[in-house]
């Protein structure tokens, strides 16, 4: 396999490089007890102090990535920079829950859902000078719903449901829908739904994924870089176009932003804790503590666009094809015991598919609860009977699945180890090949390893997640499902529609259960104490709001 | 000589192209296309898409009609196209392979300097305690992981003691730090193998000859005992390139460096197949190229095995 002989020595060295960080962790926290070391220096947090102008802020990001075309892949490394370059007809305001303006003043649909007109805010330019205006929104729209053949950029899941839109005049335009989608209004405030210039369109594939050459209207415009090492941001000295409900409605506060990357999770808090950043993304749950002993910060960011963590199921192999054993694997998780081992405060335990705080959220946390007696009967009853080893067994196949995931998670591996010691107990035997980059590569397709370990962003309804016969999830596409997916995105009004994502997530999580949902979507990032900064529902740091104060 | 040359590269030729064939195999056997594995990364992507993008990047066409036409672009330098980023994979890797190549030149002249000190030490020492710590660190390089000796220099130098950037800055320390770490992982093989020949070089009576006739301890190592057991350091030497590019990439990671580690770390979270098969065939290119460069050498050292008519392989003389 092309992949796996190049990365087949990684899997081993990277488990062995999660125990030499626990090590060396355990052994910075000793130093740090004993008094020996004084590095981290405690100053008070600064928490209600006006905004400090200037500065450069330092940001580490997990992996160097190149891809940086607005609408592919939605990898949280791209999303973090491009969601201070680019800008977005609405936004997601997570106090409030709801969609609020931004480079559309005023946004509304008809009443079932096939055409929306947005008024687009006069006096906005890309960083190029182009305005942007009702041509330049069209042709981001036509990319977003239509993909552009000629730089091969395929089109957004979330715009299937796209027709045509027609410039009303110079700054109003009138989107039609194919068929009814009630989420369309929410897909326009996703980053990968941000706007780039009519320059950058005309690029080729490789000039629209290079962040030098991608034109924005964001608080933030592309200065300088060192491949795959570093970023340099410059502040756009006039942006006066921010959220209708940011704090900060004109320039951003801070000079600069320096996007730097540490892969090493490892030196992750010990990058925060020296001062050599002011932030940092992807904080283990062991190092935690440490950071804020040192007087510096964890800040999680909910990820209240995204599903929750979950093993997504497929049927492939047959083990998992009786609802019945299904729901058994779903009680048969101890949540709260993996809250307590596996992850910290900063992580929340599932209540459903859908984050806590997402529209539509429905609590299903009493069908959840733990309850291994029930999951025990549940299999008996599907006639998975216990062998001799403990394992159950039915036709002489042993009860053994698999789970998959990718490593972008730094908890994932650790929460399924734990989950193969729940469900033993109930007779199951789960073969954790989270975290194995190699292994996803074959897994990722193969409708035979029963779990995907993933979370997913989901703007509103749950079909283009879970609909698609290609979903990488199922593999599978549930006729039931798509007959309620199709049904949500109809629904005109809005209680109609909260009732159908209910039945969404009660179907997936419960009926089905296809989805093992696990913990709420969460970016654990760590901050230096004089650095403040917020984060979009999408998890990214808002640069334009952020500042440092002085040390 | 000619005839040896020759055969040599034309073998060379011949495991680059069947590296390439593998490789083109292998993907055929991923359960699905590049294309399709890509854009899973995604939560869920319409077959139409799916179709488009395949025919966009060719890989709609016929398994044979592919075979060749990806050979045919890597006799011209063209590898296909990223598929997360657009850009050209000769264009990608290219990039930033000098930066590894840095990396990985210093880290090897400073495993071979390393490897000389460790054998000139113990071979002419006369403190026994000496020579037996000296004889111990090879296998303790061997045993240390790059990435750990990484973590904890990184650990105690930057956090601890901040006299260097966790990130590059072009500070010598940035450049000193990393390329000691692969450099003392690296020259653990080559000690081990250089103290074993000279063992029995030691043991051949042409020694105890130069010894009678009065030759001093040292001109006897520098003079003849290195230069007769250099062969079977060269040839390990010329193993441990693979050993180096994973150390490079390795080094890469845990000093955020750029280089082919960041290029490997990026085409495996994004599944990018082409970035992948074009670093694999870049390693087993290097891998064929470096084994050539040192089977070319090495009737220099060794006359024989020219002599030997094309009988025997260096290796088999070697070893």
């Amino acid at each position: 396999m092309a992949t796996k002989d190049k990365n087949e020595p990684r899997s081993p060295r990277r488990f062995r490089r999660a125990q030499a960080a626990a090590l060396l962790t355990a052994s910075a926290l000793l130093l740090t007890a004993c008094g020996g070391n004084s590095g981290g220096g405690a100053e008070p947090a600064a928490n209600s102090s006006e905004p400090v102008q200037g500065g450069t802020l330092v940001f580490a990001e997990v992996t160097p990535i190149n891809n940086f075309q607005t609408q592919s892949a939605r990898f949280y490394e791209k999303a973090n920079v491009l969601n201070s370059v680019l800008d977005r007809l609405t936004y997601f305001d997570a106090e409030s829950g709801k969609l609020v303006p931004w480079i559309a003043s005023k946004f509304s649909g008809n009443e079932d859902n096939t055409e929306f007109t947005f008024d687009i805010r006069p006096d906005v330019t890309f960083s190029d000078g182009t305005p942007l205006d009702a041509e330049a929104v069209k042709a981001n729209l036509d990319v977003l719903g239509k993909g552009l053949e000629k730089a091969q950029i395929q089109p957004n899941v979330d715009f299937s449901a796209y027709e045509s839109t027609e410039v009303v005049d110079e700054d109003t335009v009138k989107v039609e829908l194919k068929s009814a989608d009630a989420n369309f209004l929410r897909a326009t405030s996703s980053v990968a739904a941000g706007l780039v210039s009519p320059k950058t369109l005309e690029l080729d594939n490789a000039g629209q994924s290079d962040i030098a050459k991608i034109s924005g209207s964001g608080p933030f415009v592309f200065e300088s870089e060192k491949p795959d090492e570093e970023i340099v941001l410059a502040k756009r000295a006039d942006y006066a176009w921010a959220p209708e409900t940011a704090k900060n409605q004109g320039a951003a506060y801070l000079d600069k932003v320096v996007v730097k990357y540490l892969p090493e999770v490892a030196h992750r808090a010990g990058a925060v804790q020296s001062g050599q950043v002011d932030l940092v993304r992807g904080l283990q749950p062991a190092d935690e503590a440490a950071v804020t002993t040192g007087g510096n910060q964890v800040l999680p960011a909910r990820g209240i666009d995204l599903t929750a963590n979950m093993a997504a199921v497929r049927i492939g192999s047959g083990k998992l094809a009786d609802e019945k054993v299904r729901q058994a694997l779903q009680v048969g998780i101890d949540r709260q015991a993996l809250k307590d081992t596996v992850l910290s405060d900063s992580y929340e335990i599932a209540g459903s598919i859908l984050n806590h705080r997402a529209p539509g959220f429905v609590d299903l946390s009493a069908d959840l609860a733990y309850d291994p007696e029930k999951a025990k009967s549940l299999l008996d009853e599907a006639g998975w009977v216990a062998g001799s080893d403990g394992i159950r067994e039915k036709d002489g196949k042993k009860l053994e699945v698999t789970v998959t995931s990718s490593n972008n998670s730094v908890v994932i591996k650790p929460a399924f180890e734990l989950i193969e010691q729940q469900w033993r107990e109930i007779g199951v035997k789960l073969v954790n090949r989270a975290a194995d980059n190699t292994f996803l590569a074959t897994a990722l397709q193969d409708p035979k390893v029963e779990f995907f370990g993933t979370r997913q962003f989901a703007y509103g309804g749950l079909g283009p997640v879970f609909g698609p016969e290609t979903n990488t999830q199922t593999l599978n596409a549930d006729k039931d499902l798509n007959e309620l997916f199709a049904a949500e995105r109809a629904a005109a009004d809005e209680a109609k529609h909260g009732e159908l994502v209910a039945e969404e997530q009660r179907a997936l999580v419960l009926d089905k259960a296809l989805a093992l949902v696990l913990w709420d979507e969460v970016q654990v990032y760590g901050a230096h104490s004089g650095t403040q900064v917020e984060f979009t529902s999408g998890t990214a740091p808002i640069f334009q709001g952020a500042w440092k104060t002085a040390g | 000589m000619g005839r040896y040359v020759a055969q040599r590269i034309g073998q060379a030729l011949l495991v680059i192209w069947l590296a390439y064939t593998v490789i083109f195999l292998a993907v055929q056997l991923l359960p699905s296309d590049p294309v399709t594995i890509f854009l899973s990364t995604d939560s869920a992507v319409e077959q139409a898409t799916i179709d488009n993008m395949k025919r966009q990047y060719g890989y709609d066409q016929p398994l044979l009609v592919q075979y060749f036409a990806q050979l045919g672009g890597l006799l011209t330098g063209d590898v296909g196209y990223s598929l997360a980023s657009g850009e050209p994979v000769a264009l990608r890797i290219g990039g930033v392979v000098g930066s590894t190549i840095a990396l990985a030149v210093s880290a090897f002249a400073t495993a071979v300097v390393l490897a000389l000190a460790v054998v000139t030490v113990a071979t002419l020492t006369r403190s026994a305690l000496l020579r037996k710590i000296v004889l111990n660190l090879p296998p303790l390089f061997a045993a240390v992981p790059v990435f750990w000796l990484g973590l904890v220099l990184l650990e105690l130098l930057s956090i601890r003691w901040g006299v260097m950037s966790l990130f590059p800055d072009g500070s010598f320390l940035s450049l000193a730090v990393p390329v000691f770490v692969l450099g003392v992982h690296v020259s653990a093989p080559i000690a081990q193998v250089l103290l074993k020949s000279i063992d029995t070089v030691y043991n051949q009576p042409f020694i105890d000859v130069l010894r009678a006739k009065g030759a001093s301890a040292s001109w006897i190592f520098f003079r003849h005992a290195l230069k007769n057991a250099g062969g079977p350091a060269m040839t390990i030497t010329g193993i441990t390139v693979g050993t180096l590019l994973a150390g490079s990439v390795i080094t890469e990671t845990v000093f955020a460096r750029s280089g082919l580690g960041a290029v490997v770390l990026q085409a495996v979270t994004t599944q990018d197949v082409p970035l992948v098969q074009g670093l694999v065939l870049l390693t087993a290119t290097v891998f064929v190229a470096v084994n050539l460069v040192v089977d070319l050498l090495y009737p220099l050292l060794d006359p024989r095995i020219l002599k030997s008519n094309g009988q025997g392989s260096p290796r088999a003389l070697a070893v």
